[in-house]
Formats: C-alpha cells, structure tokens, sequence
C-alpha cells in the first residue's frame, strides 16, 4: 500500500498518494532500544522540540504559524514496541484544493516547519533552552503521574509491574519521575545528536501530493547525517520460567469501583506463525459484545459493565479487564476462568468463530479509513511483510480452525489475578 | 429527494423526509471502506418532564431513564442484538447525551442486512420487568466506574453548580438509587413518546451508494406501521440568570488537584443560523483568550499553572448553554485568579483584533476541514445540528462571514456577574 524508497541504510521513505482524504499527513518515527533513561530523555526531547524551532523562538510564535497554515497539526509523541522505543513525529494539514484560497502553499510551509524543528531546534549557545527543558521535564512528569487519576489504566499498570518488574512489558514509554528529572540541557542535547544519527527511521507521506517529486527531493528536505543505524534485536521471550505460581494480590485506594484484572503470558508473540490464532481466539474470549466474557459476565450474571481481554502480542501477554463490586471478586475470577477453560475444551461454536472473523475484518479494514490508521498498522505489519494489506491478514484468519483456537487458548498460563478496590469494600474480610 | 453540494468541501449530501415523518441522510464518502450509520431520537437525559404520548398531563419519570432504555433496546425475546450485528461484521454501539439517544454500526460489508438489524431493533421494542431488573446491576457498575473518575465528576460538577433548576444538572446515567424505580411501563411510556420517526433523523456516511440507501430505508418504513406524529410537549423549569453554586470541593483520590471554572450562558432560546453564529463566535472568541498561541496559555504554563490537561470547551443547546475552562494544577487558587482576570478583562476593556480573528477564523476552517476525514463527526455532529436546525455544511461560510462584533455578543452571554462557578477536586490526603 505504501511506496517504499531506500534513503539510506536505516532511514526509509514510504509515500501513498490518495484523494481519500481532505488532509496531507506526514510521520517521521526514530526508533532506538528501550531503557527507562532512554525512555525519559526522548519524551523530554520530543516535548521541547514540540515546542518551538529556531524561526520561531517562542511557543507562541509557532503556534500562530500552525494557525495560520489554517490549524495545521504538529505534535510528537512516544510509545514503545517491543524493546524498542519509538519517538514519532506527526503533522497534517489541509489540502490547498479545499481552501478558497488554494495558492496558498499549506504543505509546503507545514513541511519546513517540521524539517526545521529536527534540523534547526531552538537551541542557545548549542544547548537547548534550559527553562524550556525544565518546564517540558515538569509536563513529562505531570503526564507519568496522571496515570494514577485514571483507575482502569492504573490498576492495569499496577498487575503489569507485579509480574514483569522492570522489562519492557510493564516499562512506560514515558520513562519514569525519577529518570525524567535526571534529564539535563546537555544530556538531552546528546540524546538529540544520537537520535539523528543511530536511530533507524521511518518517514510516512499520505495524501493527494505529488509523492514522486517529494521523494525526489527528500534527501534534500530530510538530510539525516549517514551513520550506523542498527535496528534493535527482537525483545527475548520473557515466559518459560518453569512453574509459575500464579500471583493473587489485592490493593486498595479511595475508590468505589473494583478493578478484577487477571494476566495469563504465551509463548505466541507478534512475530509467532500462530499469532493469527491467538487473535482469534483473543476475540472469541473478549474482544467484542458477542465474545464469552461480555455474554457471561455481563450479560448473564450482570456482574459489571466491562469485562473484556486484550492480546499484548509484544509481550506475549493477555490481560482480562473487568470493573465489579469489590464483592464479588471470587465469583467474577471463576466465571473469568471457567470461559477459559471452556475455550480449551472445545466449547466453541461455529457462530462465535464466524462472528469473531467478521469482527476483526471489519476492524482492520475500517482502521484503513484514517490517515493515521493507514500509518500505524502498515508500521507494525510490515515488520512481517513489506507488502501487508489488509485481505492477507484477514485470510490468515479465515484458515483459523476451532481446534487452533483451542490450542491457542491452552498455550495460556495464568500470573496473576489482581484486585484493585476502595477501602472499605474489602473490611469484611 | 434532495442533492445538495457543496462545491467548496467537494461533499454532496442526499436527504428525503419520509411519509411517516423521518429525516434520512446519505453522505457518500469516495475511497472510504466503511459506512457509519446512525439512528438517533430528539430524546436525552433532559427531557424528564413531558406529556406522554395519548396522555394529556404532564409527567416526570425516573432519573436515568433515557440512557436505560438505550440499553435496553439491545435485549430482545429472541436475545442479544450485537450478536446479530457481530454475524454480519458490523461494529454497533449507542450513546445517549443530554439532548439525543444514537444508535449505530460500522461496517465494511453487508451494509444492507445491517441497516435492516438497526431500523428494526430500534423500531421493535421489547421490555420485561426480568430484562430490566437485570439490567440494574450492569449500570450501577457503570455508574460506580464513572464515579470513581475525576475528570468526569468535574466536569458534571461544574454543570450541577451552574443550573438550580434546568435537568441538564442531572446526571445522564442517574444515580444507583434512582435507576432502581426504572419499571418496564416507564420505558414504554418514554419509548412511544420519543421514538416516533418523526421525531428521529437516519444518517448514512461512507462507502454507500445514497439512492439505494434512501429507497430501501424508505422500502422498510412502509410496510411497518405507525401512529400519526404528534407534537412533543416537553416542560422545562426556569433557570435563573446566575450560577447555582459559586464554588464547590470535593475530595477524591487524584495526584494533583483539578480546578474548573464554569459559565453560563443567558439565552439559549435559538436555533439555526443565530445559533451556529453563536456557538462559532463562542469558540473562536474561547480560543483567542485560552487558546495555544494565547498570552494566558503562556503565561500559565511557564508558570506551572496549567498542563497538558488543560482544556475549554463551549456547549449550546436549546435551553441550556456554558463555557467550561480547566485543568490539572498545583496551584488551584493562583490559576482561578489567572483565569478570572483573563475573562474580566475581556469584559472590561474588549481588545480583541482583527488579526487574532483572522488567524483563528483560519485555524477553525482548517480543523473543520479535517473532521470532515471522520464518518462519525459528520454523521454525529450533523445530527446534533440538525435537531437545532442548523446545518453542518453551514460552518466555514459562517466562519468566513463572523466578525468581531459578533465575537464580542457571544462572549457578554455567557460571561456576566454572577454567572460562573468554581468546581475544585483535591486529593484526599488534603482533606486530613
């Protein structure tokens, strides 16, 4: 679906030229190995060049440029793959064919800015500002923090660091406070450097432009320095510790609702032959309305409102989410685990297999209707296969037989079941 | 049928009003693979005070009740609607707001057998006092988990403080306690009087050929029968030109306090054109005093005042109107006075130029521009405009066309004396 060109070894260039949309969007992702510092000193980065370049010292001043290429979007963000770390940076902005004013030279102007922004910061003296830097390491760690205010993700958060403490699985792409405030003008400014130089990078163009011309003149427009860019070794597989004991642990905040979740790790990752089986299955269990854990749990007993799995294929991991009466954790687990179970023995019917294939064919292809949808899903799979689309995933699935579906669920061993519950909704205890 | 372009957005919207009174509209999106398809009645939280439909007295049902039917409708004596949708590869959901109940799928094949599942379970009621008593316990849980966020009882909180009287202060969901007088006769009661197709509007958006669409929606309103439309009378109670509560705190356990300030707007009895100049001159006039590249946004956060939570936002509906403005902060005492000192000089000494309108004007076409890539923003906002009589398709000419003037109206509404309120959240440590 994207064009792919060779910039150099490690920094390539993928365009798709489409009229399905009103916008013109670029992303540029660097990608480098995952450590907490890594971690820290790239978010911190990627704020500080988000907030101003050379030609436009000040916040301010940048901000009214975007507002003047009529609201063009420019933000940069990080998350985590794997072991690796990404730091991407992403603008859009309108196509000058719908503006009454279609001279004015929108995409042009918006990619300076952004080649600016990599190639000519806003820097004093060869260092970054350091009030600047000061104040986006206090937005970082205001952002770390924030997770605690949110309990879902925050009791998912919790499990994840009681059974894989300090790998990537349960590491925040965002660092943590601590590394964060160990950031300094210098220390970013070396991360900086060896950002340009070591990461590997993608760069993502989509929209009604001239893609041919842009790719033509892109070394001109994005001139990383030639350095040795190695792609980060794939993440070791973190199960096969032997016997685990599955971990119960309950903790409480100020709170009124109960957070059951439960995590099972297998060996079936993203790189798996059989990963389009355990996405089968992960459906079959809990990703939709019509999945085990939705009709049992909720429909039946009505024991919550959610109760859903997710697949972590990076990490080799399924979590179950569920928001109950505290008091009913022991009924809820066992329902949970009964599904499972079921699952393994075979109890699955034709239906729930066909409904589950329909489901995710609809996600992936619906997921091609954004822009940013196009370049996030083509950056993961084409990991896999350079010339992933959307049908060949769907007829892996489609080959995907009870009996897979059955082993997949067998290859799970459960770690943990986690409660998370307000105070006084335990004291019976 | 009508076929209405808009040569400027490269958009043509098709639109038929049916015999039985419903609005349909079909939005073709070229190059998309999914349709968005809505279902959506003039019928929210607010409106809990009305004649029942064959009644000629005024009644006043249970808090919570539209979002309960809502779910309701799912559950029918042959089981669980998402399970049909899931069988033919479509996404559903629904949502109920203050002012409309939406019901809707996704899909990128079988659009018609789908749009069949949705007019019927919509239009096919089926309520039991089992069903509904076990429908208690899914949202009280859903009630609890939205108790336990702060975002969500700030915001609600801030709304509860601006109105003495108007139900918008109500919580949409109810409360555990008031969802447990919910009777299968109350939603009966509601269903007949809001679900009429003429008080509902169809909207089709994506990969759809619109002539096909309107004929068969058309083909599957008249073999079903209907009642005669009647005209709704909803009773609302005045609402007083000032807020409720001045100031509000609450305790919760967050890791940074949360300060919002609200204000409410005067007149709110508008529709149409007015009232999308109205809401858009609220906006653009929003985004001037708080927005990015404003003197408060620096000033706040080089100071640590605000984050990246910091957001504000303008809500208009008929009969009810605020202005919200908010964000994480150490510092809830300095950033109130920051923002108040913000707002009281705008009304003060109004200095707000043609070149800050100018550069915002474009900004705001830019992001409508953009959108207008997402099915469910047209299909969601159009809808919401439509029960106002506006026009989606309106925005940018009536950006184009605001002028300052207009900015400075929309602003004296809803920023007077009298008229906010400060919703605090801190964290429960502080309480001791």
């Amino acid at each position: 679906m994207f064009q792919k060109t060779e910039l150099q070894s490690g920094v390539n260039l993928y365009t798709r030229q489409t009229a399905q949309f009103k916008t013109v969007s670029l992303a540029i992702k660097f990608t480098a190995p995952l450590t907490e510092e890594t971690a820290a000193a790239r978010t911190v980065l990627a704020n500080v060049l988000e907030d101003s370049t050379a030609q436009y010292p000040t916040r301010t001043k940048l901000r009214q440029a975007l507002e003047e290429l009529y609201g063009a979007v420019f933000y940069t963000d990080t998350g985590k793959r794997g072991n690796e770390h990404i730091l991407t940076v992403y603008a859009e902005c309108v196509n000058e064919e719908y503006l009454r004013n279609p001279d004015a030279a929108v995409f042009e102007q918006l990619l300076s800015l952004v080649t600016e922004s990599l190639f000519a910061p806003n820097l004093v003296n060869g260092e970054f500002d350091q009030a600047i830097v000061e104040r986006e390491k206090q937005t970082v760690i205001d952002r770390i923090g924030s997770v605690y205010n949110d309990k879902t993700r925050f009791a998912n958060k919790r499990m994840l660091e009681l059974i894989r403490s300090g790998e990537p699985a349960s590491q925040s792409a965002y660092g943590t406070e601590q590394s964060v405030s160990t950031v300094t003008g210098k220390s970013l400014k070396d991360t900086y450097d060896r950002m340009l130089k070591e990461d590997t990078i993608d760069i993502y163009i989509l929209g009604d432009v001239d893609t041919d011309q842009l790719t033509d003149r892109a070394h001109t427009l994005l001139p990383f320095a030639s350095g040795s860019r190695k792609t980060v070794s794939d993440l070791k597989s973190s199960e096969g510790k032997g016997n685990v004991v599955p971990k119960h642990i309950r903790e409480k905040q100020d709170m009124k609702q109960g957070k059951l979740n439960l995590a099972y790790s297998t060996p079936v990752t993203f790189k798996h032959p059989d990963y389009p089986k355990m996405q089968m299955m992960n459906g079959v269990l809990g990703g939709f309305a019509h999945s085990k854990l939705f009709i049992n749990v909720r429909e039946k007993e009505s024991l919550a409102y959610y109760c859903s799995s997710s697949y972590a294929s990076q990490y080799g991991l399924l979590y179950i989410m569920s928001g109950i009466d505290a008091n009913e954790e022991e009924k809820t687990a066992k329902l949970i685990e009964e599904q499972i179970d079921a699952i393994r023995e075979g109890s699955i019917t034709d239906l729930e297999i066909h409904q589950t294939l329909s489901l995710l064919s609809n996600s992936i292809r619906s997921a091609f209707d954004s822009a940013k949808g196009q370049i996030e899903i083509y950056d993961q799979y084409k990991l896999l296969d350079e010339d992933f689309s959307a049908n060949q995933l769907i007829e892996k699935w489609k080959m995907v037989t009870k009996e897979d579906i059955q082993n997949m669920a067998s290859t799970l061993t459960k770690e943990i079941t986690y409660l998370l519950s307000g105070r006084e909704a335990i004291d019976h205890e | 049928m009508n076929k209405i372009h808009f040569e400027q957005l490269q958009e043509t919207l098709y639109h038929k009003q049916l015999a039985n009174g419903l609005n349909v509209y079909v939005l073709p999106k070229e190059g998309f693979s999914k349709t968005y398809v809505t279902f959506t009645t003039k019928y929210g939280s607010v409106d809990r005070t009305f004649i029942p439909r064959g009644g000629n007295e005024l009644v006043t049902v249970p808090d919570g009740i539209a979002h309960f039917l809502e779910h309701k409708m799912f559950e029918k004596e042959e089981g669980d609607v998402f399970q049909k949708f899931s069988e033919n590869a479509a996404a559903a959901n629904a949502f109920t707001s203050f002012t409309r109940t939406s019901y809707l799928f996704s899909s990128t094949t079988e659009l018609y057998e789908n749009t069949k599942t949705l007019l019927d379970f919509v239009q096919q009621p089926y309520f039991t006092e089992k069903t509904v008593e076990k429908e208690k316990g899914i949202i009280a849980q859903e009630i609890t988990m939205y108790d336990d966020q702060a975002d969500w009882r700030q915001y609600f909180g801030t709304i509860e403080n601006l109105f003495e009287n108007h139900p918008v202060r109500i919580d949409i969901a109810g409360t555990v306690e008031t969802i447990q007088d919910i009777t299968a006769d109350h939603l009966y009661q509601c269903y007949e009087t809001f679900y009429h197709p003429s008080n509902m509007v169809f909207f089709a958006v994506g990969n759809v050929d619109p002539e096909e669409m309107l004929k068969f929606v058309e083909q599957d309103q008249l073999v079903k029968s209907f009642e005669d439309p009647e005209p709704i009378v909803r009773s609302f109670p005045e609402e007083p030109d000032h807020s409720d509560e001045k100031r509000k705190e609450l305790f919760m356990d967050v890791s940074k306090p949360k300060l919002m300030i609200g204000s409410k707007c005067r007149n709110t009895n508008m529709s149409g054109k007015n009232m999308l100049i109205r809401e858009l001159a609220s906006d653009v006039t929003l985004d001037i005093l708080f927005g990015r590249s404003s003197d408060f946004f620096t000033e706040a956060y080089n100071q640590g005042l605000i984050d990246e939570s910091f957001s504000y936002e303008f809500n208009l509906e008929n009969g009810f109107g605020f202005a919200a403005i908010g964000s994480d902060t150490e510092k809830p005492e300095q950033l109130e006075e920051l923002i108040l000192s913000v707002l009281n000089d705008a009304k003060n000494n109004w200095a707000i130029t043609e070149e800050q309108l100018e550069r915002i004007r474009k900004k705001r076409i830019g992001l409508f521009m953009r959108a207008l890539n997402s099915p469910e923003y047209i299909a969601n906002q159009f809808t919401h405009y439509n029960f106002n009589d506006m026009n989606l398709f309106d925005v940018v000419p009536v950006l184009e066309g605001l002028t300052l003037d207009q900015l400075k109206e929309a602003f004296n509404d809803f920023y007077y004396e009298d008229g906010q309120t400060v919703m605090t959240i801190r964290p429960t440590e502080q309480s001791k």
